[in-house]
């Protein structure tokens, strides 16, 4: 699979990061902003990953992150589902704009 | 144009429009479903990068876990009476130009590369026999990262549970 050239990989993660942000700017439903989130770090880890390999794996600090990334990804959905659910109880509704209390 | 270039471009191309759909659906289930897609897609191109370890890791956690999750808290946070939800707020338009110009700066950074080393990869480099000691040997530098990450995560779980529990009264 070394015939796929770095760029191509630097494009799908980039087209993945977009779509992931647009996605948690735009949408009124806190989960679709996680999503988006998710979109987003699924992005960075295709990066590293396109970069480690363009290295020819000298140092393993690529996948490594990658294994982070998920992991750390993993727990925030857990706390953050946890607020959506709790403010859903709060607000019956789950569209962050109904959670703008703070803003001026 | 081999066959295994052109299936990477088919994934891909599966990754990029399930991830658009999964981003502009109107009923939150199907854009969960589409997310599947796509994370299942980011396995299969972690499979063309050579690093079978990270696609298996990403179905088992990120499709078989994390998206599960958001499917339960999409069914218990669904308010039933109202289907017509709008699904962008005011600023979609903005957040869409903006979105653009970020992939656009992305790419723009990486325009130019130094080539990688010549010689092909060598077979076995990115095996999983090399991953672990990186995340478990001192002298490799993730050992820390690696104990952190596992108490956040007992921190994540903790800390889920006392936001998501109902509010009680303590009678004493």
């Amino acid at each position: 699979m070394t015939s796929i050239p770095l760029e191509h990989f630097l494009v799908l993660a980039a087209g993945l990061f977009a779509l992931g942000l647009f996605g948690v700017l735009s949408r009124r439903n806190a989960i679709s902003v996680l999503m988006g989130i998710e979109l987003m770090l699924n992005g960075v880890s295709v990066n590293f990953l396109a970069f480690a390999r363009h290295w020819g794996w000298a140092t393993l600090d690529g996948p490594v992150f990658a294994v982070f990334v998920i992991t750390v990804a993993a727990a925030e959905v857990a706390v953050a589902l946890a607020i959506i659910i709790t403010l859903y109880r709060r607000l019956r509704t789950s569209d962050p704009e109904a959670a703008a209390d703070l803003k001026g | 144009m081999t066959l295994s270039v052109a299936i990477f471009y088919a994934v891909a191309a599966t990754v990029l429009g399930a991830a658009l759909l999964a981003m502009t659906q109107r009923n939150l289930y199907h854009c969960a479903l589409w997310l599947v897609v796509s994370l299942f897609g980011v396995a299969g191109v972690f499979l063309f990068l050579g690093a079978e370890f990270l696609a298996a890791v990403q179905v088992l956690i990120y499709v078989g876990a994390v998206t599960v999750f958001l499917i339960f808290g999409i069914m218990l946070t669904r308010d039933v009476m109202t289907d017509r939800v709008p699904r962008f707020n005011r600023q979609a338009l903005s957040s869409a130009v903006v979105a653009i110009l970020v992939g656009a700066c992305i790419l723009f950074a990486v325009r130019s590369l130094p080539p990688g080393p010549a010689a092909d990869i060598p077979a076995g480099a990115s095996d999983l026999s090399r991953l672990g000691p990186e995340l478990l040997l001192p002298e490799k530098g993730f050992v820390l990262a690696f104990e952190l990450v596992s108490v956040l995560l007992l921190a994540a779980l903790v800390g889920a549970i006392v936001i998501a529990r109902k509010d009680q009264e303590n009678p004493k």
